[in-house]
Parts: structure tokens; sequence; C-alpha cells
């Protein structure tokens, strides 16, 4: 893809008068509780605390702690894991029903779009609600229809071992996300004008190759961006592993760097120990898509 | 790269310094002072949790208020699941803070450690004394002065199908725990309608909040204090008695998941509630009936029992048949009945309240005779034992006394919710039942548990 | 319909089969993807203790007395609904236009324009995404508290322009990098004033990009209820999702009716459905297609 050069010729304020509105407002919302989470992160911060009393400065106490906690290695490992798989479907699912809606006869189209946005507009705790009771062990429809033809899933109880929480996470986290990516990539391949594709259709170009050479190119910026939001999403998933553990499962063999960070903060009032892994998943997740974020830099600056 | 971050950060610690000035409230101590009857042109504030108070009982509150003290009584419901978080945030607030809340009784050692309440021992007479349900005044007291009260009680006990027990030989109700755990295990496996996976008692896996009473009825705890250390006792002789009994009855009687938790337990001794097919010759599905017994919390007698239609609305309805299904307090080995962990609340006055009189006057209306009877009218224990008899003489309400007057409450340690957010008690439980060596799982979650205990 | 036209001149002469296949597999996925919605209004007209069977009632049975709409009539006597819906709208408009307004300026300065700090901002909004929101509740808190925003339809406005705001200027940058300046100059060439050419070119060329964005913001403001938890305490001031929570968790001494929470989930979810309608001309219409074509 071509960059646009910069047209306008000379140095103007017109950037930064452009950015004024964006940048007070996340300096009034972000701003301090960014820096509050900073200067907890690195004190002794419990309800006392919250409570008036004075907070004792430890340093990278909190942070040498976590460090040679291995169980929160362990967490970061699945949260890792969980981030990458969820956000691998998302792309795969997200990218090939959006190429669909682009083939699709309008009726058809409209109903897949339909399906997809009552998905997304469904309420988070409604349809973690209904999401649990599909797959409850006693009364779920899942087992219900997987017995009725015949397989072994009679009371089979999906959240009981971390590995089969995992998938039926993975599977609800999907399900949430795919409308987004869909409907996203869908508006980008809205730029993509058909005669460049019809053009390489005459000239020979097969499906695939006119999928990798042309569109890819072109709504490039926007797949980037949607992924590095699955991949951030999903590296912080929260509500629906916190949900899922509600209804089952064994919390500590279970624990995502979310609900990690819930258990340690509004439960157990540690807000020191839970800032500093809050600024820990913050560097993690730069440093897991900084390769990504410099060549989308240099990509933008070429 | 790095000089930009660094940019981004300054930003951030800039706008902070500005706030911080605001960040930090005052901590005045409000000092002893009496209750007021001048609430002219102010308004008192007070969170209830949950719909467990009837609109009846709140009007009843809020005009009585008004006539005392020509004062304002604003009611505001919380939620039990976000209690904590509205605390924490609002306690410390002094322009935001509820004059007077409610929380759990499990909460309340966690914000009375933290000096979130108002030191009330001038009024614990005054309010019923000893006459005050005792473990909920002591989750409230700390140095020996009372910050939280008893708002009301509930408890658990045990529902059984009658009709289950009689067929596989148990016509008479278990006075003895140890009778109890036998007759359950019989029950499961003579299993006499052949259902698969059926539990003589159904007991989850992650269900502590129940299995306890076989650690208290034994003589055991979670743990001790002594000196203002506070100790996990899992592996205390007495525990592990009561955790032998209960690994027997999560391999021989329960057939509930591992990770089942203390929930919804009342769907596993209801009949089957299929629906009618579309014809009337529709054969119904097989009996969603899954276990014999069940313990649980008093309420849920009102999702018990047989399926009918309302006549009126054409509503599904459940009508609790005493021929079928019957109540009884878990017995323990004393002639007494086991204690079981008691459910319930406490009521406090923030300490940061601008209205500490008013609010006194409030909590004086609260503990009065008229609300402690109404109260127990709705089914809440009341917290003064003068009034329990407002409760009623249903097998419900003896039940809910008989079991409550031997009822525990867990340890009131500064770090007891830590224990319950990081739900380590739910993970020992699930594993009591697999255990093959008990005293070594016992030993490696007190160490788990201890520090947590006496975390600030 | 342009778009669809090319599609269908397309599928006439070379893809008639491969269509048909494509439109089953989309409809298994919209049957897939619609299941659990399906589930959720299914639910919420039956009762509850239907709801606890072991076998799942598909199809609420109208004819004997299996369904009926008296959750619904439940949900609506709280009376509690109204407030909270006019609450969730308010707070969504403004979130949607200052939001969309705020990230198209910021999308043109940083597609348009190269200038000193341009590396920072972008590199800024992209971190601020990525710190976990769980603890940072009583920073939010204390914020509101100080500048006397607690419980009002200003503070939490705020704080989710924030959040939205980023992702909206990544995905206009996009589409404002799409589209070439010398269109718009070429235009101005033939006569038309800067915002003629703007509002004749460059806005349909953007129209997909704003309604994708707009659809975000809009449901993210909707659905969001950890933040609206903790700087709206005040009940009177409560959001749909705070006030749906509540209805779930209202009782630690009753049995929770979950054909009522469902009746009150599809509620919440029914706005959407209209916003939605509202916006989806627009992300199909020709305007996006016939403006490329010119």
């Amino acid at each position: 893809m071509t960059t646009i050069a910069p047209h306008r010729r000379k140095r103007s304020l017109a950037p930064y008068a452009l950015l004024i509105p964006t940048v007070i407002v996340l300096l009034l919302a972000m701003g301090y509780p960014l820096a509050w989470q900073l200067s907890t992160s690195l004190q002794k911060f419990g309800l006392a605390q919250q409570f008036g009393q004075p907070a004792e400065f430890v340093g990278l106490g909190n942070y040498i702690a976590l460090a040679t906690d291995p169980y929160l290695w362990t967490v970061v490992g699945r949260s890792l894991l969980f981030c990458l798989t969820a956000a691998a479907l998302t792309m795969a699912v997200g990218t090939l029903l959006a190429l669909l809606m682009r083939v699709l006869p309008a009726a058809v189209r409209v109903i897949l779009q339909i399906a997809l946005l009552l998905a997304w507009a469904m309420p988070v705790v409604a349809a973690m609600t209904v999401w649990n009771w599909l797959f409850d062990w006693r009364r779920g429809v899942v087992n219900w229809l997987l017995s009725a033809v015949g397989l072994p899933f009679e009371q089979h109880n999906w959240l009981q071992s971390p590995l089969s929480f995992y998938f039926v996470a993975v599977v609800i986290v999907v399900w949430m996300s795919v409308p987004f990516v869909a409907f996203s990539l869908f508006a980008g391949l809205t730029q993509v004008p058909d005669e460049v594709l019809e053009a390489a259709q005459m000239d020979g170009a097969s499906p695939a190759q006119r999928f990798w050479r042309i569109t890819v190119p072109i709504i490039r910026p926007v797949i980037s961006i949607v992924l590095l939001l699955q991949v951030i999403w999903d590296l912080r998933v929260f509500t629906q592993i916190k949900l899922l553990q509600d209804a089952g499962s064994i919390a500590s063999e279970t624990n995502l760097l979310g609900t990690y960070i819930y258990q340690l903060g509004a439960g157990s009032s540690d807000f020191g120990t839970a800032s500093a892994v809050s600024i820990f998943v913050l560097v993690l997740t730069v440093g897991i898509s900084w390769f990504y974020i410099r060549s989308m830099l240099k990509e933008d600056a070429a | 790269m790095k000089r930009k971050i660094a940019g981004v950060t300054a930003v951030a610690l800039a706008s902070a310094l500005v706030l911080a000035g605001c960040s930090t409230g005052g901590s005045t101590s409000s000092g002893s002072v009496a209750a007021s009857t001048d609430g002219r042109g102010k308004t008192v504030t007070m969170w209830l949790v949950g719909a467990d108070t009837p609109d009846k009982l709140r009007s009843y509150l809020v005009d009585e208020f008004h006539k005392e003290t020509k004062g304002t009584l604003t009611i505001q419901q919380q939620d039990w699941g976000d209690i904590v978080t509205k605390l924490t945030t609002a306690l410390p607030d002094k322009n935001n803070t509820p004059d007077v809340t409610e929380m759990g009784n499990t909460q309340s050692p966690t914000f009375t450690n933290v000096g979130a309440f108002l030191d009330i021992s001038d009024m614990y007479s005054e309010l019923g004394g000893s006459k005050l349900l005792q473990s909920f005044v002591d989750a409230g007291k700390v140095g020996g002065k009372n910050y939280t009260l008893p708002y009301y009680f509930g408890s658990r006990y045990v529902f059984y199908r009658k009709d289950v027990w009689a067929k596989a030989g148990i016509t008479v109700a278990p006075t003895t725990l140890d009778q109890f755990n036998k007759d359950v295990a019989t029950i499961a496996s003579a299993n006499p309608d052949n259902i698969p996976n059926f539990s003589g008692l159904y007991l989850g896996g992650q269900d502590w909040r129940d299995g306890i009473s076989w650690i208290f009825a034994n003589g055991g705890d979670i743990a001790s204090e002594s000196n203002g250390k506070w100790t996990a006792t899992l592996d205390d002789p007495k525990t592990m008695v009561g955790l032998k009994q209960l690994q027997a009855i999560y391999q021989n009687a329960s057939k509930a998941p591992n990770d089942a938790k203390d929930s919804n337990q009342y769907i596993y001794i209801n009949d089957d509630d299929a629906i009618p097919g579309a014809t009337a010759t529709d054969p119904t599905t097989p009996v969603s009936l899954s276990a014999a017994t069940i313990m649980a919390p008093g309420w849920a007698h009102w999702s018990i029992g047989t399926k009918g239609t309302d006549a009126a609305t054409g509503k599904v309805t459940r009508t609790f048949d005493d021929s079928i299904y019957g109540v009884f307090p878990l017995p323990g080995n004393d002639g007494k009945p086991a204690p079981v962990f008691a459910g319930g609340s406490n009521i406090g006055i923030s300490a940061k309240s601008k209205n500490p009189g008013l609010a006194k006057t409030l909590l004086k209306i609260m503990f009065g005779k008229t609300y402690q009877t109404m109260l127990g009218q709705n089914g809440l224990g009341p917290a003064n034992s003068d009034y329990t008899s407002s409760l009623g003489t249903d097998e419900f309400a003896t039940a809910l006394i008989q079991s409550a007057e031997n009822s525990k409450l867990t340890p009131a340690a500064p770090g007891w919710a830590s224990v319950e957010a990081s739900s380590v008690l739910e993970e020992f439980f699930s594993k009591i039942g697999t255990s093959t060596d008990l005293r070594a799982l016992a030993k490696e979650y007190d160490a788990k548990i201890t520090p947590m205990l006496n975390s600030k | 319909m342009s778009s669809a036209k090319q599609v269908s001149i397309r599928g006439r002469s070379r893809y008639s089969t491969s269509k048909i296949v494509f439109s089953i597999v989309a409809l298994v996925v919209a049957a897939v993807w619609f299941f659990p919605v399906y589930w959720m209004i299914n639910s919420s007209l039956l009762s509850n203790v239907v709801l606890s069977s072991t076998t799942p009632t598909f199809f609420p049975d109208l004819l004997h007395g299996g369904g009926s709409l008296d959750n619904f009539a439940t949900v609506f006597q709280g009376g509690s609904f109204l407030p909270a819906l006019g609450m969730s709208v308010l707070i969504a408009l403004i979130v949607v236009v200052v939001c969309l307004l705020f990230a198209f300026l910021a999308a043109v300065a940083i597609s348009r324009f190269r200038f000193r700090g341009r590396t920072s901002f972008v590199l800024a909004i992209l971190f601020v995404q990525m710190l976990p929101a769980e603890g940072l509740f009583i920073a939010q808190y204390k914020l509101m508290a100080s500048v006397d925003l607690l419980n009002t339809v200003i503070g939490i406005s705020i704080l989710y322009i924030a959040s939205v705001v980023p992702f909206t200027i990544w995905m206009l940058r996009g589409f404002v990098a799409g589209i070439p300046a010398e269109l718009e100059e070429a235009a101005m060439v033939d006569g038309l004033s800067r915002t003629q050419a703007f509002l004749r070119i460059t806005f349909p060329l953007l129209a997909p990009g704003l309604v994708a964005s707009g659809v975000y913001a809009f449901l993210q403001s909707w659905n969001e209820f950890t933040v609206a938890l903790v700087v709206l305490p005040d009940q009177a001031s409560q959001t749909l999702p705070l006030w749906l929570r509540g209805f779930i968790q209202s009782s630690a001494s009753k049995a929770i009716d979950w054909g009522q929470v469902m009746a009150a989930s599809t509620l919440v979810a029914i706005p959407v459905i209209v916003f939605f309608l509202l916006v989806q001309g627009r992300m199909t219409s020709g305007l996006v297609g016939g403006a490329v074509k010119g």
C-alpha cells in the first residue's frame, strides 16, 4: 500500500489543535488512575491505608515478591496461551465471516449480520448466564444434545477440569468477539475497490492470491488494530472467566491475570500487589506487542 | 523510544499531583456523640444489602425516623456481589459515605479492624446487650469495643425426602451426627429408585459453608487466635475427625461434583420438573431427583416441593408436602444440634458519618421491639433473642431457631476477607474426597491460610 | 446497493453453486451465533420452575400455559427500568457523538500531518488500553469524588469516552489514511470549498468507519458495568447493566428468578437492536461504493 505523503507543506499548529480534545479527556480520565496505580504499586497498601493510615513505601518490594512467586508465572503462562488461542481463533473466524459477507446474496448477508449483531448486543451478564446454562452439567443443552446423539456426555461436568474449563471459556470469548472483528473487517473491505479485484481476476489471479496480494494490504491497518485489540483484551479477559468461576471450577486452577488482579485487589484488599500485577500486565502487553507496534509505526512513518 | 514512554508517564504523574490534595480525607474522630433527635432538614442515608429486608420494614423505618427526628431517612439498596467494593470506596469518603450500613457478618471484622465504623459501645446495653446474638456481636468487636451489631440471622438445616429415606429402610430421623452419616451412606448405596449418580446427601465438593458443620460438630475450627495472632487449625486432631467424616461422605454418600458450590442445592431433591409434552398422552421425561438429602439455608424451602399449577395464574408452583419432604437441624453427637455456619448481617455507623447522633437514633428504632418483631414475622431471625418467638412455630421456624442456637461464625480475623476472596477453603474442601493423606493436605492448607488470616 | 449488485453479477456468471454453499454456511453460522440469544428470549417466556428442569424446553408451550409475558410484566412493575434506560441512552448518545468527533479530529491529525510528538501520542493511546481495569476502581472513585462528579452523566461519560476514544482513533485513522488526499484536493480544484469537499468526498468514504466505530462506542458504553458500579453508587443514577445486575443479585435469601432475569436481559438488548437497525442502512448503502466509483 502506498502511504499518502503529508500534504501540508509547512509546519502548523493545526495537528495539535486537532488533538487537544482527545488529550484533555485522556488526561482527565486516565492520568490520575495511572499515576495512582504506579505509586500504589510501590507501597504496602491495604484496606487500612484506604481508610487513611499512612502507607509504607516498599520500593520494588511488591514486584520482587511477585516475581519470586511461582503462582504468578503459572497465571501468566495460562493467560498467554489463552490469549493467543482465543485471539487467533477470533481473527480467523472473523475474517472468514467478513469475506463471506462480501459474496453472499443480500438477504442471507443481512440474516448473518443480524445474528452476529444480536450476539454482540446481548448484555455480558445475560450472555454468561445463558452460556452457563448451556454447559450446565445437569441441565445443560450441550450435554443434552450430545447425549441425544449417543455420546457419553450424560451429566458431564465441563468446568471441573481446567482444560475443559478453558475450552468453554474460549468458545464463549470467541463467540462474543467475532461479531466485532467481522463487522470491522467488513467495513474495511468496503474500501477495496471491486475494479481492482476484477482486473486481477481477469489477469488470472486465484482467489487466494487476490486475497493476500490485494485485499490484505489494503485493509491491513484495520486488521492490525483489530488483532492488536484482541490480544490486549484476551490477555486481560475478566468478566467471562469470573462468571464461569462462579458457576464451577476451582478458582486457583483457573485464574487468569484479570481474575487474579481482582482477587488480590477487590477481594483481598491487597491493593499494592494488585497494582503491581496491573503494571506488570501493562509491561507484558507492551512486550508481546512490541514487534508489532514497531512495524506498525515504521510502516506509518515510511 | 524510552524517552517517549517517560514522557507519557510524566504527564500522568503531573496530573496526579494536581489531584493529590483531594485524594486523602481527614480522619476526624467523632468521639462519643449522644443519640440526637433533631433531624429537621437533615438526611440520613442507610445502605441495605439485597432485597432481603421487605418493603414494609423499610417504610416503617422511614416513617418512624421522621416521626422521632423530623429528618429524612434515605434507604439505598446495594447488591451482595458488590458490597465490599462499595464499602471500600465510599466508607472512607466523608462526603459520600452512607451514615448507616448493613454488611455480611463475615465482612464485618475486615472493616471493623481498619476503623471504618463508629464506636457504639455506649449504646450496647441499650440496644439489647447480652440478649443480642453473641457470635455476631463478636464479629463487630475490636479490642473490647462494639463497632457493629447483629441485624438479622439465618441458618442452615437439613431438608430430606421422607419417601426415599423410607424406601431405603430408614424411618426414624437420626438424632446423632454419627447416625446421620451412616444413614446417608446407606441411602446412597440402597438407591431405591435406581437413579444414576444418586446421592444420599448432596454435598458439593467446594461447599465449605455446609461442610464446615462436621468440623464444628467435632469441636474443631478453621482457625484460632492467641495474643492477636491467628493460626489455621485444619490439622488440629478435633478438626481432623470432622475431615475424616467429610471424606467418608464425599466418597460414599455424595455424588456431587467436586467443584459444586453452595448454590441451588434444592433442585436436587425435587421431583421431575419436566413439562408436559405437546399432547396429554406424551410421556414425561425421566426424574430429575438425584439426592435424598441436602443441607441448605432456610429460605430454600420456598423452592422445594411437589410441582403444581396455580389455577388463577397458570404458573407452576411448588408445595412443600409434609408427607414427602421434611426438615431437621443437623444433629450433633452431644444431644444438641451440630453447630452450623450462621448466615446473616451486621449493621454499623460509618466513622465518617456527618450525622452520628441521628444515625444512633435510627439504630434505636431498629433494635426496638416493633422492628425486631417485624423482622421475625418476615422470616428473618431477629438480633435480640427476646423476639425469636416472632418467627412463628412452623417446622421451618423450629429448625431455624434450633440450628441457630448453636450456630458459629467464621474466624473474626482481620484477613478473613482474603481467605474468602482467594477461594482457598473451596479448594481445600474439593480435595478432601480424593485425598490419600488428609493430614498432609490439612497441613498444606494451614500453611496457606495462616498468613492470609493475619494480613491487613 | 451497488456492492450487492456486483456480487450478484459475479454470482450469476460464475459461482452459482458456490454461492449456494456459501449461503448455507452463512445460515449455519448465523444459527450458531443466534442460539444463545434465542435461549435468552425463550427463557424469558418460561417460569422459573420450568427452567430448573433437567430436560430443556426448546419452545415455550403457549397452549399449555407453558410460556407467558408475565416475566416482562413483573420486570416493568419494578419501576426502575425506565429511569435506567433513560440514563443509559443519554450516556450512550454522549459517548458516541463526542467520541466520534474527538476521534475524527485526532485521526485527521495523525494520518494527514507529520508533527513532533505524533509518535508519542500514537503510543500513548495504544498503551492506555493495555492497563487492566480490575485494579483501578479506587482511583476512579477518588477521581470522581474529588471533582464532585460521582453519580453524574458527565462523570461517567468522561471515563467512557477516554476508554473508547483510543480505539476509535485507530479505527478511523485507517479510513482517513485510505482516502487519498488528492481526491479532496481535486474537488477543491473543481471549485468546491474545503467544507464542501469534505462533506461530499471525504465524509461518505468515512461513513463505514464512523458507523463501525459508532456501533463499537455504543455497545461499550451500553454494556459496561464495572466502572459504572464504582462511580454511580447511587441507585437513582444506575444504568441498565447495573439494573440488570441488581436483578440477579437482589437477594441472598431467595432463589433467583431466572425467567425474570432473562426478560430483563432481553429488554436491555432491544435498544441495541433498534440502534443497529437505524445505522445498518448506512453500513451497506450505496453511499460508499458510489463515492469510490464517483
